[in-house]
Parts: structure tokens; C-alpha cells; sequence
């Protein structure tokens, strides 16, 4: 199966800043992909070179099987985009929105059409309410209804989550869930790693236009941050020597929890079996699966916080 | 077609929904119009107050007063004689007053025996500034001057002049100001209105929004252009229907009017888009648009005649394109004037295409 997005050497350039800088990447159909990555880590610019917003400096990419260059004509109706901050028009209803948006795609939508829209994103009860009075969260989730609008095979979804609370943050999640399972192609930009981690079938990290690293979240785990790690808290000094005494490679952090990494299940077994026979005075042990943070830490040497990096 | 309709119907609805909108398109021009014609119905039949302090009080100075009563310009008033007249008049606010000096019949008579070598004095104290002054001292000096004819015997070598209205014969000032008010409305609506459009649509990203859909610039150009021109002439005929059911006013609505309408739609429109290009935000659009537009409404003839202006402001006058769509909307509502109509109408459209492409090209929804 050709895939829905093909791009190659994708560059773009503002002066001296390379915003996208030799990006190569192939989205299968019926996946989410995310691009995970700080504030100006190019990720929009990237989505906005597929959206055919922006002109590539260089580089080739092809959306649906057309190259964006050429007959974006072709790709325009049959993608859908949420953009970054989206802002729904402050005095239409989400129904007349999505009608006007319907329009605009040449479609013939009518209230009933737009109702079921409206249903499907879990926003039927707002449906007549003006777009300023809606929350943040159903602001987002009436951008998903009106790109959905034209029934489109490839959704852009940039940063849809950004600036929402917990709860609303996962109820969005739930409705890409959904999204996916009826089989359409997602391209999510996010900074959130958990975000990434939960929803996505591939992620690419980028970092200063360039990607850092691509596979599915278990693959970046596993070849960034290790596999699992034992936690055994209050081991102190003692436990740490204890266990290197037995050839357990350990180290010890400044609360006096001791930390044992273990790449894969094998060495676990092995490891574990070392552990029963060690009496130690423990307060707790527990064992801890590395995530996006710890590959996006070992792989920019920061931490990410709202986009901005930290350390 | 079917976008630029979708477009125009959302664009409409969002707009009336603003109440501001709805305000200046339909509001604002009823009320300038029942303003004004509040104002001005009465212009010719209103007199002043003249407060007098004679201190003749003889037959003479009773006639002079009887006689400027006469003319309904203005109405006689006494003021007592026991006052300093000046002090009177700063203290009671006067624009005029009237001082006959004790001694005035003598002072005729004489004037009389001598053939004019001693006159008779009269003293009107006031503020010049005012126009009501000016009224004033020209009445005056009419009366006089019939009195002195009546005295001496003699008949006037001039007849009255002979009076033909150039515009319908019940033609009054708000008549006039009307197409003034039209021309305002349109400029007001869309250029104020498309540049804080332009701007809010910019940093808002709906332009970006917009460009994700099958939806092409110069299709929502149209739309915009579309409901302008709509909102307009529905406003035209709203504002003409109150001014002739309050005030009577006598005007031609033809399809020149119409003309004017639509090239003054897409004229100040495509001005806004420009100036919605280049401002940041809503607030600075609406600021620039005020900067341009406030003096172009007083001094393009939307309010008074412009020959009454200084002749440099004359000259600024012809520069600004307002001045073509009140003069041409007066042409055509009021005068029936079609080749001065059609002189202005060129000028308003030249200038409406020239800002339009203009306008096109500055904006843009797409990054770079």
C-alpha cells in the first residue's frame, strides 16, 4: 500500500534559520503519525508545507499520491486540518460552521448533516450556541467537526490539545481514538510526550528542524531509554553494595534509592532471580517502564515542559 | 458561485450578529438623517432674538423697530434703558443687540434737511463670529436703507430678484445633506469594517483556516464585496425611506445610484483591505481607518459645500475620493445632473478597480 505522505530532503528556510532542515519521512494510511517536539522544532512548518500553506525552500513531498508542488488542487479537498490555535468564528454556531465550512468544500451540507458531524465530535448539545461561548475544549473539538466536514482521508491535527485541562485533553484523545478506528490517516503535532506515547502508531522527534529520531513509541523506548527499570526505595548505600557485590550493575540517587536498568525480559529474569536471595531493608520496590521522557531527555538533554525546554 | 454565497451568507450573519455592524449600516445614517433633519426643516422660516435698548423711544425708532419686525428675520425684544447695554449683553449672553442713541428722530431729520451730510446713528454690539450676527446686520442694514428710500421719496432702480430653484422645489438642506450621509454610510461601513476584517481575519489565523478549503482569495473578495454592496443599498433605501416618511425629501433613486453604490463599496473596501494589510491587529486597522477617514468625512462636501472651504482645503478636497461619491450620489439623488453623475461615477470607479487589485495583491492568507 502506497503511503498517504512521502517526503523527501524536505527543507525549509527563513534567511539563515533552518525551520525544516532535510526531513525525510513516509506516513502508512489508516495510522496516527505524530511529529513530537519543542516549540519551533519545525514541526508546524512541516504540517504547513503539507497543507499547502507553505512553499518548500527544497525537497520533494507528496500528499495522497500528489507532490504538494504540483496539483494541490488534487490533495485540498480530501484533507482535513485543525491549525495550531485554532479559533472558531466567534458568532457562528458550530451548526451553521459547519455548514458554511461543508460549503466551502463543495459539499452539500445541510443542519441534519452537520447535527451528525456535531454528534460524532461530542458536540451536539453546544450545536446552537455561538463559538465565543464555547470552552477551549469544545472550541477544539468544533475545528475537528469542521475539518472533518468534507469527509476528508488525511486529518492534520496540529497541537489540538495544547492549552487544555487534563479532562479535556483526554476526552480529545478519545475522539482521535476514534477518528483512527475508522480508518483515516492522522498527523498529530504535539510537545505533548504523553500525548505522542498514547495515541500514536509512529512518532518522529524532531529538534531544530531536523528528526532525531522515528519508530513506534515501544522502539524509541527500548532503543533510547532502555526497557525497565527496578526502583528499590531506601536501599542506601548498603543495598547498592550489596547488589554490585553480586555483579547487578546499580546506581544510587540522592534520596538513597537504589536503580537497577535492565535492557530486556531476559535479564530481567536473571536479575530478578539474583534479587529474592538479598536481604535488604527496603521501604518499597517497584519497577518503572521508560517512556517518551526519558528518550526525549537522553536524546536533547532536556526535559520539555508546554513546548519550552527546561534544563 | 455557491462558495462565494456560502461565504457571503456566514460573513452577513456574523456581521449583523456583531450589533456594531448592524449599528453603523443601518442605525447610525437614520439617525444622522432624523438629526439633521430635525436640525435644518426649519432653516429659513427660524428668526432671531433682538434684544433692543432705545432710548429715543420715539415715532422714528418705534417704526425702525416695527419695520425689523416686519421682515420675521428677526423678533424685537426690549431691553431696559437704565443699563449699560454692553454689560447687558455679556451678562445675558447676547449674540446681538440693538442701541438706538437717544436724540436718533432728531438725528433723521436733520439728516433730511442736510441731504445726508449728518446721519443718523445706530450701534448693534454682539458676536461676530456668529452667523446669527451676520443675519442680523444685514437686516438691519436693509431696513435702513428701505426707510431711507421711503423718506426721501425715491423708488429703487432693482427689483427683487427673481428666485428658480435649481433642484426639485421643495429642495432643503436635507435634501442636500443626504447624499452626504449616503456617501459617509458606505465609507464608514466598509472601510472601517474591512480593515479591522482584514486584521482580526490575520492575527486571528481564519485566513489560514480559510486556506485549507477549496475556497480561493479572490472568491472571498467577492463574497465581502457582494455583501457590501448589498448591506448598502439595502441601507440606502432604509435611510431614504425614513428621511422622505420624516421630512418629505424630494430625490431620484435610479439605477446610477446604484452604480454609485457598488463602485463606492469596492472603492472604500479595497481601501480597507489595504490598510487591514498593514495593521497588526483590529485595534490598529480601526485606528489607521480613523485616521483616514475621520477628516475625509468633513472634508470631502459630505456636510457642507466644499467651495465654502479655504481654497487649499479645496484642493485636498479634490484629492479625496469621498468627495466624488458625495458630489456624484448628490448629482444623480438630488440635481438629476446624468453627465456631472457619470464625470463622478468614472473617478469613483477608476480609483475603486485601481485599489481593488492593489488591495489583492498586498494581501495575502498564505505564509511564505
Amino acid at each position: 500500500m502506497r503511503p498517504v505522505i512521502e517526503i523527501e530532503g524536505l527543507v525549509k528556510t527563513y534567511g539563515d534559520l533552518h525551520a525544516v532542515d532535510r526531513l525525510s519521512l513516509s506516513v502508512p494510511g489508516g495510522t496516527v503519525f505524530s511529529l513530537l517536539g519543542p516549540n519551533g522544532a519545525g514541526k508546524t512548518t512541516t504540517v504547513e508545507i503539507l497543507e499547502g500553506l507553505r512553499q518548500p525552500t527544497a525537497g520533494t513531498a507528496r500528499v495522497l499520491g500528489h507532490d504538494i508542488r504540483e496539483d494541490y488542487a488534487e490533495i485540498r479537498g480530501r484533507i482535513g486540518v485543525l491549525p495550531q490555535d485554532f479559533e472558531p468564528f466567534d458568532r457562528l454556531t458550530p451548526t451553521e460552521a459547519v455548514v458554511y465550512w461543508g460549503r466551502l468544500f463543495n459539499k452539500d451540507v445541510g443542519k441534519e448533516d452537520a447535527r451528525k458531524i456535531l454528534e460524532e465530535v461530542g458536540l451536539l448539545h453546544r450545536a446552537n450556541l455561538q463559538g465565543l461561548r464555547l470552552s477551549g475544549g469544545e472550541k477544539r473539538r468544533l475545528g475537528i467537526a469542521m475539518s472533518l466536514v468534507g469527509q476528508p482521508e488525511l486529518l492534520f491535527l496540529d497541537e489540538p490539545t495544547t492549552g487544555l485541562d487534563p479532562k479535556a485533553r483526554r476526552d480529545l484523545w478519545g475522539l482521535i481514538r476514534r477518528l483512527r478506528g475508522e480508518g483515516r490517516t492522522i498527523v498529530l503535532t504535539t510537545h505533548y510526550l504523553e500525548e505522542a506515547e498514547q495515541l500514536s502508531d509512529d512518532v518522529l522527534i524532531m529538534h531544530k528542524g531536523k528528526a532525531i529520531a522515528q519508530g513506534t513509541p515501544e522502539e524509541l523506548v527500548a532503543k533510547s531509554a532502555g526497557m525497565t527499570t527496578i526502583v528499590m526505595r531506601g536501599a542506601g548505600e548498603a543495598g547498592l553494595n550489596e547488589l554490585q557485590r553480586r555483579g547487578i550493575a546499580a546506581e544510587i540517587e540522592s534520596d538513597g534509592d537504589v536503580l537497577v536498568h535492565v535492557a530486556n525480559p531476559a535479564e530481567m529474569r536473571i536479575v530478578l532471580a539474583k534479587l529474592a536471595s538479598i536481604e535488604l531493608p527496603l521501604k518499597d520496590m517497584y519497577t518503572k517502564r521508560g517512556t517518551l521522557e526519558d528518550v526525549f531527555l537522553r536524546l536533547v538533554g532536556a526535559t520539555m515542559d508546554e513546548g519550552v525546554l527546561q534544563g | 458561485m455557491n462558495k462565494i454565497l456560502a461565504d457571503t451568507i456566514a460573513f452577513g450573519r456574523q456581521y449583523l450578529r456583531s450589533k456594531v455592524g448592524a449599528f453603523f449600516t443601518f442605525i447610525f445614517p437614520i439617525l444622522l438623517v432624523l438629526l439633521f433633519g430635525a436640525v435644518f426643516s426649519q432653516t429659513g422660516t427660524a428668526s432671531i432674538d433682538m434684544p433692543v435698548q432705545d432710548l429715543d423711544d420715539s415715532g422714528m425708532s418705534r417704526a425702525f423697530l416695527d419695520a425689523l419686525n416686519n421682515t420675521t428675520v428677526v423678533r424685537v425684544s426690549m431691553i431696559p434703558t437704565d443699563v449699560a447695554i454692553r454689560d447687558y449683553a455679556i451678562e445675558h449672553s447676547l449674540t446681538v443687540a440693538l442701541f438706538i442713541p437717544a436724540g436718533f428722530e432728531d438725528a433723521v431729520f436733520t439728516s433730511l434737511a442736510t441731504n445726508g451730510t449728518v446721519q443718523a446713528n445706530l450701534t448693534l454690539y454682539g458676536d461676530v463670529s456668529q452667523p446669527s450676527f451676520g443675519v442680523a446686520i444685514g437686516v438691519i442694514e436693509a431696513v435702513a436703507d428701505q426707510m431711507s428710500f421711503a423718506l426721501v421719496g425715491a423708488t429703487p432702480v432693482f427689483a427683487p430678484p427673481q428666485v428658480i430653484p435649481l433642484a426639485p422645489e421643495r429642495f432643503g438642506a436635507l435634501d442636500y445633506l443626504l447624499p452626504g450621509i449616503v456617501g459617509m454610510t458606505v465609507m464608514f461601513n466598509t472601510l472601517y469594517i474591512m480593515a479591522a476584517v482584514c486584521a482580526e481575519y490575520r492575527s486571528r489565523k481564519y485566513f489560514k483556516l480559510l486556506a485549507t478549503t477549496t475556497l480561493t482569495k479572490s472568491e472571498w473578495l467577492a463574497s465581502k464585496i457582494l455583501w457590501f454592496t448589498l448591506s448598502m443599498v439595502l441601507s440606502l433605501l432604509v435611510t431614504l425611506a425614513v428621511a422622505i416618511a420624516a421630512f418629505g425629501v424630494e430625490i431620484r433613486f435610479d439605477l446610477l445610484t446604484l452604480a454609485f453604490i457598488v463602485s463606492g463599496s469596492v472603492l472604500f473596501a479595497s481601501l480597507g483591505m489595504l490598510l487591514g494589510s498593514f495593521s497588526k491587529d483590529p485595534e490598529s486597522a480601526s485606528a489607521l481607518a480613523n485616521a483616514i477617514g475621520f477628516p475625509m468625512m468633513f472634508l470631502s462636501g459630505s456636510f457642507w459645500d466644499v467651495t465654502t472651504m479655504p481654497d487649499y482645503m479645496q484642493t485636498i478636497a479634490k484629492g479625496l475620493p469621498l468627495t466624488y461619491l458625495s458630489d456624484g450620489l448628490r448629482d444623480t439623488l438630488v440635481y438629476g445632473n446624468l453627465d456631472r453623475a457619470l464625470g463622478n461615477l468614472a473617478v469613483v470607479s477608476v480609483v475603486a478597480a485601481a485599489l481593488f487589485v492593489l488591495g489583492a495583491r498586498v494581501m495575502s492568507w498564505k505564509e511564505r
